[in-house]
């Protein structure tokens, strides 16, 4: 339809930051203190997975699509929709996610080459920037933590952890990179979200798309 | 050739402002300035009340209350267009609720918009957007952004013959769409249309706003201060030192008078999350107003800043 080309994305962008990270603060006073739940657990099947352990290697990706499951339900559909109708799309999107991360087979161990190494370590780090970095953001932002955006509960860590530790624990098979587009579509959809808002933490959404990228060129050569 | 309203309306010259004009019926504050609508010489305060964006609140209590103070505010200091749509996600509620806990106020003039691709589609999409509202029917539907007018205009043309809804118009912004938006004021029968028009954005003046006057078509005028930019941008240099001339107290008074003053414009639409802000605006509505000369030194001063 012609009429869609003439807009851009501020016409899109159609609620204010402040509306927005209220959205999230009421969102995390409902559910806390499940967000420890979410980042204890993580941090507990996740980082094993990512050293070798069979049986966290079984359990990384079902707690994944746990993870996208509840934020494509309760964030997506329950609240944000509420602001943005298009964030039903979304929601879609994160339900598709958690149903190929539910039917991934669990990883096979991973290979020892060098680039394969940088990939691992590079993926840990980025695992741990979703779960323990991604809620810090709110201060440099100028936010209180009670908006803080945490796995799980958040679209961009959950995205973030996700690219992670598909990098870190899955072989450099076709099948994982399945797993790939849609965090990666996601986190530059907010990125430029962010963008359109004037808000801080472009930086973050951006930052990830590239190591993320490099990691997986890395890793091709 | 027959006189009707329009032609009336347009032989007194629709730029004619009076502020002393009846508003009993409407408990209308004195001291306003009102234009009248060409299509039926209806009066409209010049300044109403948009909602893109400062409305969108969800069900965020707070924000909600926030936003019914506006409202409050808006009617207290003589206000009555207020204008949303479909696209604006919870404005719609949100209008709403202010509306129910000022029991409906009777000066409303509620202007929505359709905005759906599929036509049929159009008439559910008004229904839902009257029931957020909770009004019997809508002062003025418009086909938001030429979204498929085509179709639209003839359903909306349709209502109105049956009651339904008592003007129809059709909206643009950020200068989108001017020759299409020309071609339909030229050839259909609207009542209104609404654009973006500022005094950085003045292109309208060129064909968009004299064709509104031949042809007797009210104009609302959306993102007076750019979404805040101009305001922004302006703020931290002086105002003239003729500002007094003009009538404007500060900045967003001195752009939103620049607006109003020009004679096809019927009714601009700040908006606002703020009650001091909606004073501010109302307030720019009475008093001195610019004329042609005015409006030129201020262009001039805008654009040497």
């Amino acid at each position: 339809m012609s009429e869609w080309g003439t807009y851009t994305l501020s016409d899109l962008v159609m609620f204010s930051p402040r509306v927005y990270f209220r959205l999230v603060e009421r969102y995390n006073q409902q559910f806390w203190p499940l967000q420890l739940v979410w980042i204890a657990g993580a941090i507990l099947i996740l980082a094993p997975a990512a050293t070798g352990l069979p049986r966290a290697r079984v359990a990384a990706f079902p707690l994944l699509a746990a993870a996208w499951l509840f934020c494509a339900w309760q964030f997506f559909w329950e609240r944000y929709t509420a602001i943005h109708w298009g964030m039903s799309y979304a929601a879609g999107a994160f339900l598709l996610q958690a149903a190929l991360l539910a039917l991934s087979p669990a990883p096979a161990r991973h290979t020892d080459g060098p680039a394969s190494r940088l990939r691992h370590r590079g993926g840990i780090g980025l695992m741990l920037f979703g779960l323990l970095a991604y809620p810090c953001l709110a201060w440099p932002a100028g936010r209180s933590l009670a908006s803080a955006e945490i796995f799980a509960m958040m679209p961009d860590p959950t995205a973030t952890t996700t690219l992670g530790t598909v990098l870190a624990v899955a072989t450099s098979g076709k099948r994982s990179w399945l797993l790939l587009p849609i965090p990666l579509l996601w986190c530059a959809f907010s990125g430029l979200t962010l963008l359109a808002l004037e808000a801080p933490g472009v930086w973050a959404s951006l930052a990830v798309i590239v190591a993320t990228l490099v990691l997986l060129l890395a890793d091709r050569r | 050739m027959a006189i009707t309203r329009r032609t009336a309306v347009q032989g007194l010259g629709i730029g004619a402002f009076l502020p002393l004009a009846p508003r009993l019926a409407l408990g209308q504050p004195a001291g306003i300035l009102m234009r009248p609508i060409p299509a039926s010489g209806e009066l409209l305060p010049v300044v109403g009340l948009g909602t893109w964006i400062t409305f969108n609140v969800g069900d965020d209590p707070g924000l909600r209350d926030e936003c019914a103070a506006v409202i409050a505010a808006f009617f207290d200091g003589g206000g009555r267009m207020i204008d949303s749509s479909p696209m604006y996600s919870s404005s719609q509620p949100t209008i709403g609720y202010g509306l129910r806990k000022l029991g409906h106020p009777k000066r409303l003039f509620s202007a929505e918009k359709v905005w759906i691709s599929h036509p049929e589609q159009g008439g559910p999409q008004i229904e839902a957007s009257r029931a957020y509202w909770g009004v019997d029917k809508f002062d003025l539907v418009q086909v938001h952004n030429l979204v498929s007018w085509e179709k639209h205009l003839p359903a909306l043309i349709e209502m109105k013959a049956a009651g339904r809804l008592r003007y129809v118009g059709i909206t643009t912004s950020e200068g989108r769409r001017h020759r299409e938006t020309e071609s339909i004021m030229a050839s259909q029968p609207i009542d209104f249309v609404q654009l973006t028009y500022n005094i950085l954005d003045r292109e309208p003046e060129q064909r968009i706003l004299p064709l509104a006057r031949e042809k007797g078509i009210a104009v609302i005028v959306n993102r007076p201060f750019r979404q805040g930019d101009l305001v922004r941008q302006f703020e931290d240099g002086p105002l003239p030192d003729w500002r007094a001339e003009t009538g404007a107290r500060n900045w967003a008074q001195f752009l939103l008078k620049f607006i109003i003053s020009h004679p096809a414009v019927t009714c601009a639409i700040p908006a606002t999350t703020r009650v001091d802000h909606v004073r501010e605006n109302l307030e720019a509505a009475s008093g001195t107003l610019p004329d042609e000369q005015m409006r030129r030194r201020m262009i001039d001063y805008v654009e040497a800043l």
